[in-house]
């Protein structure tokens, strides 16, 4: 190991309150949120950002928490899929919809998967079918064949066509 | 997991303080900003560095205005405040569309334009559309300021003319003027592009008083002639007929190479094909 | 199992929303990967750069030297225990032993107090090689002067499910070889009135699971258990048995939610190395993979087939012949196994006179191959379906209608010695020609194409079952099937609710912990539904008699009296609930009923296969001519399977085949130049995408209740994946003219044929 360490004290806003945690500078936030915070919600998979498994939303931007270093998010307002049901556990519509469509089978891209789901209809609440696949084909599944996905999404937003 | 091995990031609060840092740390230390290739490259160990000089600390590198004839673009400028600035829609529509089409939301949301241009990934598309919109970057070091056009800024895959000390600080593309025509097109295969065709064209009616192509991603660094350029210029008839012959000399210059994303002849041809949409697309 | 009808079913055959929908949603469910024990160490491995090649000395002082490292182990460190492992023979060493067999193998493992301390140690180690020549294909392999990859014969494992001689380690590098022959295909293709022959080339491809392998090993004197991303844990418990020295009763695995399986995570992969270090510090050690590493652990076997097919002067396949070559890597892992059942598979589900299928396994310096969804049908799908329809079009008949005209009926035994046919291929081929369109006129440059195929499924009918009925009348179902989304969490539940008259609410289920689930053999093979849901059934039926038996005793009656209702039991105008029941037999509201069920290859399943897997698929595709890229308009399956415990689940197994189907089809190949593995990484692996995604995509599932598992329920999951590779090139083929037999299509290789048939067209 090399003789350079850094030890940053990292203050932000985690699913709405208020953390601090210590960690090294080459920590990601993916890091940070499944080892130092026990948040293990989030998957690690591919770690090159491509496939979104580890998404997270930093100030309601979707980033890859495996290549985003946790010292970006000082400051930031950071949400984890822990994040989106509420306190008295009920479900985000768009988990809701996910169940409901069978959005997911084996799970592992699913917290990604949702929260990519979320940061697009914050930012566009009735996307076309085209707009959907096209901000969402940064995350990637390897189950489903993506259709229940795009239902879910439509359903959410209240633009679902009869597509079977 | 990759763990990515020790470092430390260091917080400039100026150019000049940056560029020192730059300096100092030498080969052990460089630039950083949304870290989209230069962390992937780290966790695979192709490089190595034990301080990241974090250029986000530096105020003012994060805007987009307009003035004296060009788009300034700051260094920082994420792919994502680029694709959703109104400005650079109103006054560079192909940059936007290009912009809108960079890797995947979450690239856009943390990789800047400039770290990408700094990066000189060949497969990328960028550098293809500035260069062949003539944009230029601003560089400064610690022996001062200068500007450099996109082609001699990359020159070659993953190099750059940046001197250790140097840094970007911003992007200029001349402002398109009123029969601007321009398109870019790319084709896509893998996660990174097989091939991007940048065409900019001064036409007006159906006449083409000059062009510029680029092609991006077929060869180390984007490719184009003023050869080419000559061919794509004279009447919309004229030029169609030359299409073929125009991307054959493209193709010479870029020289492309077999490799995952498709043989020599494959990427030659694909230059035909996407020289003729491109400029369909741009005349329409 | 076929007293219930459609339509008469409470829980089972209903789309009920998935049992694990909040763990997974919310991010709680548990993998692997998310397990922390008191004390985990991390291991990181050192692997081989070299494809083939004598390991002359390995230095590991600097490395364990370092501070935080506990140790680093090397094949030169495991005296005392067993290291050859290996599910069709014990060939595989837990870390190289004397000699490394691929580039990525692992030679070396550091474990320290965490993964980046393990990680900075490994590039510390010195490891000192002498190359050897490498054979890369099985051209290589059979060369005169090729050299061995193993040269000794192994012990057969134990579990190998297949019954043919293990013919790895005789002196070549044939891995495994499997003949299949019924007929006379000489003579038939003597008289035959029409023949096509040709050369096909199926890819080697990547599972890719989103999750990558993981394992935490803890060996201490209780014994060795391990947490693993494992599909079968009572196969990896058996290898870990044999190395440890140790009665299965002092080895435990326990499998979590799995992200993802897919045939790569069946039989045991990285548990032994884990378990190696772990027993070496004795501490719990975590060894977490990273795609690329896991890219580097298993792939699937790629084949080269050689096929040629027969009709008489009527249309009808009178023979099939062909050879393959099948490329099974370093290691055996299952792919004799592989090889048998895609020998199998070479004739569709097709009634054929005369057939003959001589398929080789070779050893060579790449990854080891392994299972992969569909088991070596896909591999050989692609001729077989190509053929059909490259037959068809020969002698100007329909597709659609030659393989109506060909297929093997209902009863018929179509395969000799096997169970007969119970797929209504007919009945599926149909609804897919509706589905898709296939006599609306179509468009220049698009194309369409109907294919289906049928797999002698189910693997092997070995399963047990508990199902423990408490007596506040909720129930835990005890099983040993793995979830890896495909929805065992789901559907075995439905089967126990709808048996015991229960709320599906108030079932639960403990699975994949063979020190408390009974044994199951494997989760694969599509075989869960069929064979643990059989003994699911039988298991709350046992119950059910005991709790009859139990009530006769409560309430002083003959056992006959006892009436069997929903829910509960009724004698006379006493009806109990089994809550009810179990509270009087115990005397308190407490204690419980045990049910237990066991299957083995007997009676209803003494037959093989357990099932055929039986699907028709269909695709509409646009060819961008001058790129060669091909967009997929239209995607329809037709799942026959029987009855689906829930039709929802068995629909998202259907497209996801499907779509892994298509990946094959159009982008999925492992590149190798040299040994060297070029795109072990989704930055060059193509994965199909949202971008991907057909704009018109139709799902069917057939129900005549027609299989041997729960109400006439057959299996599914792989199906839809193996006639979608022929599906591109045959659409291809009636789109352009052009005939494709090279696996995927990728936008090159079509602009290629379609250059060069273009070029013949104007000799």
């Amino acid at each position: 190991m090399t003789d350079v360490k850094q030890i940053l004290n990292l203050k932000f806003t985690l699913n709405g309150k208020a953390v601090e945690v210590d960690c090294e500078a080459e920590e990601t936030l993916a890091e940070v949120l499944r080892d130092r915070l026990n948040l293990t919600g989030t998957k690690i998979s591919c770690e090159v950002q491509v496939c979104g498994a580890c998404t997270v939303l930093v100030d309601n931007l979707p980033v890859s928490s495996c290549t985003y270093l946790a010292y970006e998010a000082r400051g930031k307002n950071v949400v984890s899929i822990e994040g989106l049901a509420k306190s008295d556990g009920t479900l985000h519509p768009m988990q809701q919809a996910f169940i409901d469509e069978f959005a997911f089978q084996c799970g592992f891209c699913t917290p990604g998967m949702i929260l990519a789901a979320k940061a697009l209809l914050d930012e566009n609440p009735k996307p076309s079918r085209e707009e959907i696949i096209h901000f969402m084909d940064g995350n990637i599944c390897r189950c489903t064949g993506y259709m229940p996905i795009v239902r879910a999404i439509q359903k959410v937003a209240g633009t679902e066509k009869s597509q079977k | 997991m990759m763990p990515l091995r020790r470092f430390t990031i260091d917080q400039p609060k100026s150019v000049k303080e940056a560029a020192e840092m730059l300096a100092h740390h030498g080969e052990n230390g460089r630039l950083y900003a949304g870290g989209t290739e230069l962390l992937l490259a780290m966790k695979h160990d192709l490089l190595r560095y034990e301080h990241l000089v974090d250029v986000k600390t530096v105020p003012d590198l994060n805007r987009i205005s307009v003035g004296n004839g060009s788009l300034h673009i700051g260094a920082t400028v994420t792919h994502r405040a680029l694709e959703k600035s109104a400005e650079a829609r109103e006054h560079c529509p192909v940059l936007v569309e290009m912009e809108h089409n960079v890797a995947n939301v979450r690239v856009r949301a943390t990789g800047t334009l400039g770290g990408n241009l700094c990066f000189a990934e060949p497969h990328s598309d960028p550098a293809a559309l500035l260069l062949a919109l003539e944009a230029h970057v601003h560089v400064q070091g610690k022996g001062g300021e200068r500007t450099l056009p996109i082609d001699q800024l990359i020159l070659g895959a993953y190099e750059t003319a940046l001197a250790p000390d140097e840094l970007m600080t911003g992007i200029d593309v001349p402002l398109a003027a009123k029969n601007k025509r321009a398109a870019y097109l790319k084709f896509q295969i893998k996660e990174r592009p097989t091939l991007g065709l940048a065409l900019v064209m001064d036409a007006d009616g159906g006449n083409i008083k000059s062009a510029r192509a680029v092609v991006g991603s077929v060869s180390p660094k984007p490719a184009r002639s003023d050869a080419v350029d000559k061919m794509l210029a004279g009447s919309r008839g004229e030029v169609e007929k030359r299409l073929a012959d125009a991307a054959q000399a493209l193709a010479e210059a870029a020289d492309p190479v077999d490799d995952l994303e498709g043989s020599a002849e494959y990427k030659r041809h694909l230059i035909g094909v996407f020289l003729k949409r491109a400029f369909a697309k741009a005349m329409a | 199992m076929n007293e219930k009808k459609k339509g008469e079913f409470k829980i089972v055959n209903h789309s009920v929303p998935r049992r694990d929908g909040r763990a997974k949603v919310t991010g709680k469910a548990t993998y692997v990967s998310d397990v922390k024990l008191i004390g985990m160490a991390w291991a990181k491995v050192l692997r081989s750069p070299y494809p083939h090649a004598n390991i002359v000395s390995i230095d590991t002082s600097r490395a364990a030297a370092q501070p935080g490292v506990f140790a680093v182990i090397t094949g030169n460190d495991l005296e005392g225990i067993n290291p050859y492992y290996g599910h069709a023979v014990k060939d595989h060493p837990l870390l190289a032993i004397g000699k490394v067999r691929y580039i990525g193998e692992p030679v070396a493992a550091v474990v320290a107090v965490d993964e980046r301390t393990a990680f900075a140690a490994l590039e510390l180690i010195d490891v000192k090689y002498e190359e050897l020549k490498a054979v890369l294909t099985p051209e290589d392999a059979l060369a005169n002067d090729a050299p061995l990859l193993h040269d000794r014969q192994f012990e057969a494992g134990a579990l190998r499910g297949f019954e043919g001689e293990v013919t790895a380690g005789k002196k070549s590098n044939i891995c495994q070889e499997h003949h299949l022959k019924w007929g006379d295909v000489d003579e038939a293709f003597k008289k035959a009135a029409s023949v096509v022959e040709g050369e096909y080339y199926f890819p080697m491809t990547y599972a890719y699971a989103m999750e990558a392998y993981v394992a935490i090993a803890d060996v201490n004197d209780n014994g060795v258990t391990v947490y693993s991303s494992a599909q079968h844990p009572f196969m990896v418990r058996h290898d870990l048995k044999a190395i440890f020295n140790l009665p299965v009763s002092q080895v435990r695995l326990i499998v979590p939610f799995v992200g993802g399986g897919y045939g790569s995570k069946s039989y045991t992969k990285i548990e032994p190395l884990a378990a190696a270090c772990s027993w070496k510090i004795r501490r719990p050690v975590k060894l977490q993979l990273t795609i690329e590493e896991a890219m580097l652990t298993t792939r699937s076997d790629d084949a080269y087939t050689w096929m040629r097919t027969a009709v008489d002067t009527n249309g009808k396949i009178i023979a099939r012949q062909a050879r393959i070559y099948m490329n099974t890597g370093a290691y055996a892992e299952n792919s004799p196994l592989v090889v048998e059942k895609s020998t199998n598979r070479c004739v569709g589900p097709y009634s054929i006179p005369n057939v003959q299928i001589d398929n080789y396994s070779f050893y060579t310096n790449t990854v080891p191959a392994s299972s992969y969804r569909g088991f070596g049908c896909a591999q050989v799908t692609l001729p077989g379906e190509s053929q059909i329809d490259e037959l068809a079009a020969k002698i100007g008949k329909d597709s659609y209608e030659f393989r109506l005209m060909n297929a093997a009926k209902p009863g018929e035994e179509f395969f000799p010695k096997m169970r007969p046919f119970e797929g209504t291929l007919k009945e599926d081929l149909d609804i897919a020609a509706k589905a898709i369109g296939w006599k609306e006129p179509i468009a220049k440059g698009h194309g369409r194409s109907i294919a289906c195929s049928t797999s002698d499924a189910g693997a092997y009918p070995l399963t047990s079952t508990a199902v423990r009925i408490h007596a506040d009348g909720s129930v835990t179902i005890l099983t040993g099937s793995t979830e890896l989304g495909q929805g065992s969490h789901t559907v075995l539940p439905q089967i126990a609710a709808e048996e015991l008259g229960v709320p599906f609410e108030k079932v639960h289920l403990m699975s994949s912990d063979t020190a408390i689930t009974p044994y199951d053999r494997s989760t694969g093979a599509s075989r869960t539904t069929t064979l643990m849901g059989s003994a699911m059934i039988d298991a709350c039926r046992e119950a059910i008699q005991q709790m009859v038996a139990m009530t006769a005793d409560v309430l002083k009656v003959k056992v006959e009296q006892v009436e069997v209702v929903r829910g509960g039991v009724r004698v006379g105008e006493i009806q109990l609930d089994w809550s009810q029941v179990i509270s009087k037999y115990y005397a308190l509201p407490d204690g419980e009923v045990i049910g237990r069920a066991y299957i083995r290859k007997a009676g209803r399943f003494s037959q093989t296969p357990v099932f055929w897997e039986t699907v028709a698929t269909a695709v509409e595709i646009s060819i961008d001519e001058e790129t060669g890229k091909i967009d997929v308009d239209k995607l329809v399956t037709v799942g026959d399977v029987g009855l689906a415990i829930n039709p929802a689940l068995a629909e998202g197994q259907d497209i996801g085949a499907a779509t892994m189907g298509l990946g094959t089809g159009l982008f999925e190949e492992l590149v190798y130049e040299g040994p060297q593995l070029m795109n072990g990484s989704i930055l060059e692996y193509r994965l199909p995408r949202f971008a991907d995604l057909a704009k018109k995509i139709d799902l069917h599932l057939v129900e005549n209740q027609d299989g041997v598992g729960p109400y006439g329920a057959k299996g599914g999951g792989e199906g839809s994946l193996n006639s979608m590779a022929a599906n591109i090139a045959n659409a291809v083929a009636r789109a352009t003219g052009a005939r494709i037999r090279h696996a995927p299509l990728t936008p090159e290789r079509v602009w290629r044929a379609l250059k060069e048939q273009k070029a013949k067209s104007t000799l």
